[in-house]
């Protein structure tokens, strides 16, 4: 057999993807952060990958009027195709925000997976790096509160034992589309607090 | 939010395009149950959680009085379930059935513990059995009707 | 080599192993050699230099009870496409073991994880610390005697009888959920 010289990974280097880029979900401009941890990993990549999925049927609609992203493209100000807003001019169209008012970008981390007690403190570092704002989201059974491995000898009994959790996705795993409904979720509850 | 609009419309998916036997989420059709505690006893996760009591129906025309059980909860906690069916397969009245809607996200993890008027709410979303597939043997209920009287044979 | 063949050449190496020949899924033969303690090393010897079983798969311990720890190690040629299985059995007071490493270095972490999930231990292996379980876990977990205290600690759905509030008092074996051995916790 002959040696092939395989690319070393990496972001940029094309044999990694690079990491989700920012979501425009109702204004907001959501930084996913994706902890992938098993199983569920596959159904986030899903939907982060699938600019359709999150952008909706009609261009956004269903997010809030918002612009479905191109992953990791321009930076979102809630501007879309067919409105007016210039997003270079700083003002978050759509949502009815004051121009000028451009929430900061919502970092979200989004564990999916099982969370084992040797994984733990690394999650715990993970929330801990993560800007402010800040959110959780908790994907799948398994990150919700141990899941199938409840009565484990070595599995965390849901990510809130840890750090705080914003929105919980039930699933096992869930759709990448349920994905889609725990970001809105968290799009309201971000609407709600400022 | 209304409470009847089934959450997984509108993301983009129709419910229709989902594939039969999606496993979203589990209805509860109470009527059928007789709590007969099968479905908590054999859940790998112990996620559904059951009160009842007895209670004594007169039987009418000075009959001998019945027992039954009347239902008090039924809760199943979707933050442990894990969709594996075993309670949907094993319950013997067919009380539990799956329903493809997935949009059920809380903000808090008590709020994934949904109590039987949820699960109810969930029936009205379970789509009507697929058809066997060509070739398939006939049901058993078919069988036991004897020969002639499968679906196939209507003038039978 | 044809399994009869291995079996033959085990036969005269290894008087003291003990061989049968499985059929498995799609035809695939595996040959199942049982040898004592003290042969643990001239066993795995003999299947990667005399069987031509080169390629180390995995190294595990399975709970006899009071028998002890069968050890066991599956090893496959890629020439002749052969699995072998190897075990021994390690008494359960004294579960010690000669280290495999010196013979196949991809030993060193599945020696670890039997000896953290067993407590079986493999002599002059180069590190035998924990791999999976975090610092500070006490006991061996995959033993059968080390009970699931989530499930313990829990209230059992399933204990109460149908028609009834709250657990039953009266059958007694029914407060017992599936997986917690009888009378745990301890009172």
């Amino acid at each position: 057999m002959a040696v092939v010289d395989l690319p070393a990974p990496g972001p940029g280097s094309g044999a990694v993807p690079d990491p989700a880029g920012p979501v425009a979900v109702g204004g907001f401009s959501l930084h996913v952060f994706d902890a992938g941890l098993a199983c569920c990993a596959v159904e986030v990549s899903a939907a982060l990958r699938c600019a359709e999925l999150l952008a909706g049927p009609g261009q956004g609609a269903d997010l809030g009027g918002s612009a479905g992203p191109d992953l990791g493209t321009e930076p979102t100000g809630g501007a879309g195709p067919g409105e007016d807003a210039d997003p270079r001019d700083g003002s978050a169209a759509g949502n009815g925000s004051a121009p000028g008012d451009v929430p900061p970008p919502v970092s979200v981390l989004v564990v999916a997976g099982t969370v084992t007690d040797k994984l733990a403190p690394l999650v715990l570092a993970a929330y801990r790096d993560l800007p402010e704002p800040r959110r959780v989201l908790s994907f799948g059974a398994c990150s919700n509160s141990g899941g199938p491995y409840w009565d484990s000898y070595c599995v965390t009994k849901g990510t809130d034992q840890i750090i705080p959790v914003d929105v919980y996705v039930p699933g096992c795993p869930p759709r990448p589309e349920a994905l889609v409904h725990g970001l809105r979720l968290l799009r309201d509850e971000c609407g709600e607090q400022r | 939010m209304s409470e009847m609009e089934p959450r997984g419309a509108g993301s983009g998916l129709d419910a229709g395009e989902l594939p039969p036997r999606s496993r979203g989420v589990i209805g509860l059709l109470e009527e059928n149950c007789t709590v007969c505690m099968l479905c908590a006893r054999e859940c790998p996760d112990w996620c559904i959680y059951i009160e009842s009591h007895k209670q004594t129906v007169p039987a009418p025309d000075g009959g001998r009085p019945q027992v039954r059980n009347v239902l008090d909860r039924f809760a199943i906690d979707f933050s442990l379930c894990m969709y594996c069916g075993i309670c949907v397969e094993v319950c013997p009245y067919d009380a539990l059935f799956w329903s493809p809607e997935f949009g059920y996200p809380e903000t808090g993890i008590g709020a994934l513990t949904h109590e039987r008027d949820r699960l109810r709410d969930w029936m009205w979303t379970v789509p009507p059995p697929p058809a066997h597939d060509a070739g398939a043997p006939l049901p058993r209920e078919a069988q036991a009707a004897g020969p002639g009287a499968g679906p196939a044979d209507e003038s039978g | 080599m044809t399994p009869g063949e291995t079996l033959a050449e085990a036969a005269r190496q290894l008087p003291a192993a003990q061989c049968v020949i499985e059929t498995g899924t799609g035809a695939a033969e595996t040959i199942t050699m049982d040898v004592p303690r003290h042969d643990w090393l001239a066993a795995l010897a003999f299947a990667r230099d005399t069987a031509d079983c080169d390629f180390f798969d995995w190294l595990t311990a399975v709970d006899e009870l009071d028998q002890g720890f069968t050890v066991v190690a599956h090893l496959y040629s890629i020439e002749s496409r052969q699995h072998m299985l190897v075990r021994t059995l390690v008494p359960r007071e004294d579960p010690v073991l000669p280290t495999a490493t010196g013979l196949f270095r991809g030993a060193g972490w599945a020696e670890r994880e039997t000896h953290e999930m067993f407590g079986v231990v493999f002599d002059g292996h180069p590190g035998l610390a924990p791999l999976l379980l975090p610092e500070g876990f006490e006991g061996y977990p995959l033993r059968k005697d080390f009970p699931l205290a989530a499930r313990a600690a829990q209230e059992w759905p399933g204990a109460r009888e149908p028609g009834e509030r709250q657990a039953s008092q009266r059958s007694r074996r029914r407060l017992v959920p599936p997986g917690v051995p009888e009378g745990w916790p301890p009172p």
